[in-house]
């Protein structure tokens, strides 16, 4: 039985306001985040405190590892005792490294024999080159050489949501969740010259722009925004937002720009769609576009921003980089399409989370 | 993708029950951290929004209990922001607003999530009887609050 009142509730209730943009971006990370391998009950403030403690003396000892002996000891990993999320990791044929964070555990592998699985860090990124690895543990950006010739660990302020190293490997642009906001830094590729960039930004990795002088990010207003480190200035491009990507071209100025329904080249759309992946493809713009039950479909784009090829690839599109379409199947995350040499990066366990996939 | 089928409404319970956009926020990111942290232990069988909702009000509810002894006083439960249905039924919105916690969420979730007395019981721990009465006292003030104002 429904009376007058209660129809009333149900019509006013239902109209509630709509959350923005922002809140869900955020929800959304600190959901994924939440995404572990072993879900840790809560029982209380007495386990809250313990395991707090635990991961101080964790962190503590990884420091001291990094600090004391300039390298990473897997050991770390070891301690935590994860429960190993991928299977060996492959180093496509030709690049210099891959780094992928799944399930919130990162796995390198350099093509100088260097070989790390199953630390836990809440961002990764290869430095040009992959000579250098910078990831996001505890509260700290650290920078880990895989050789064991130089290490940094720098207090972030609070966790390092995304990385970006330069072209140039000078300077690291990094993101920090830093109580109820998301702060943009860059600092020097030895750790040192650390200032903050903008204090209200998305949590959105920033990407360098060719010549190492400029970066793009993502404002707190949800637009693209790119900062000139000789000016120190900042400027809005376009009105495109909530921007949910940003790349640079690797060898130019061009900027590929996502929304979550629309690509954009500079401040011109190219494509609409539901965005999975933007970058670059062999030296042209590309976008992975989802396709509902059928196939993700990658397109490319001239420098005029008109389509120039498409093909389907499997899966779910989690990066378009270094000349690769890296995708994530149920249990493979692969990389390949451009010359039909496909081959498998890593296996992961289904239900798993690939956080992110990085080839240098 | 869980998050993106339920993040609006999960929000929306929020912003319901606490009337403000920046605890919605907290409470309904909150939710979800915790729901995804604890997904190992979710049956499958059962479907995910109850379980979830039951979740972000039982976060809702701690952060506004914790805020009122902070305060040691009521909390300002008026919206911070006229939202656009207010001018439709604003003297509804008054009326919710000056329920008591308790009843206002099991209004909430009555009418607005579309929760039965049951699962809101199961969401509260609370008996049905207990549930069942809160939503009739608050039905019963509710039509009050509007025949005072009709009165005026």
């Amino acid at each position: 039985m429904s009376s007058e009142l209660e129809r009333r509730l149900e019509a006013m209730l239902a109209e509630a306001p709509e959350p923005d943009p922002g809140a869900g971006e955020e929800a959304l990370h600190r959901a994924v985040r939440a995404l572990r391998p072993v879900a840790t009950p809560r029982r209380g403030l007495r386990t809250a405190a313990l395991v707090f403690a635990a991961a101080v003396v964790l962190l503590v000892i990884a420091a001291g590892s990094l600090a004391a002996a300039g390298a990473l000891h897997v050991s770390f990993g070891a301690k935590a005792k994860p429960r190993p999320a991928t299977t060996q990791l492959v180093l496509p044929q030709g690049a210099n490294g891959i780094a992928a964070v799944v399930d919130g555990r990162l796995s390198v592998v350099t093509s100088d024999g260097f070989r790390l699985q199953g630390l836990p860090v809440s961002a990764a990124a290869l430095s040009p080159h992959a000579l250098f690895v910078a990831a996001g543990i505890g509260n700290s950006l650290v920078a880990m050489a895989p050789d064991g010739r130089r290490a940094f660990s720098h207090p972030a302020g609070g966790r390092v949501v995304a990385i970006a190293w330069a072209p140039d490997g000078f300077r690291i642009a990094y993101v920090v969740h830093a109580g109820r906001r998301f702060v943009l830094r860059a600092i020097y590729g030895n750790g040192t010259h650390d200032v903050v960039v903008d204090r209200s930004v998305r949590p959105v990795r920033p990407s360098w722009r060719a010549d190492s002088l400029a970066f793009a990010y993502v404002g707190g207003g949800g637009k693209a925004v790119v900062y000139d480190l000789r000016h120190e200035k900042h400027g809005v491009l376009g009105s495109a937002a909530p921007v949910t990507g940003l790349a640079f071209a690797p060898v130019s100025e061009a900027l590929v720009v996502a929304t979550p329904g629309s690509v954009f080249l500079g401040k011109k759309k190219v494509a609409t769609g539901e965005v999975e992946a933007i970058g670059w493809f062999h030296g042209r713009p590309a976008a992975a576009l989802e396709r509902g039950v059928t196939f993700p479909l990658v397109r490319t784009f001239g420098s005029n921003g008109r389509p120039s090829e498409a093909f389907s690839v499997p899966g779910r599109v989690v990066g378009l980089t270094g000349g690769l379409v890296v995708t994530w199947t149920q249990d493979k995350v692969l990389a390949g399409w451009r010359t039909k040499s496909v081959s498998t990066l890593l296996k992961v366990r289904p239900a798993t989370s690939v956080d992110d996939v990085a080839i240098g | 993708m869980l998050f993106r089928r339920y993040w609006r409404d999960a929000w929306r319970a929020a912003f319901a029950i606490t009337g403000r956009r920046s605890l919605a926020d907290d409470v309904a990111a909150d939710g979800f951290e915790r729901a995804f942290a604890a997904l190992g232990r979710f049956d499958e069988r059962r479907p995910f929004g109850p379980w979830l909702h039951r979740i972000v009000a039982n976060r809702a509810l701690d952060l506004l209990r914790a805020e009122r002894r902070l305060s040691d006083e009521e909390l300002p439960d008026t919206p911070d922001s006229a939202p656009s249905h207010a001018a439709g039924d604003r003297s509804l919105l008054v009326a919710v607003a000056d329920l008591s916690l308790e009843r206002r969420i099991v209004v909430v979730l009555r009418y607005g999530v579309g929760m039965t007395p049951k699962q809101i019981a199961e969401a509260l721990d609370l008996p049905v009887g207990t549930v069942n009465s809160r939503l009739a006292r608050a039905l019963e003030q509710l039509r009050e609050s509007l025949e005072v104002e009709h009165v005026e």
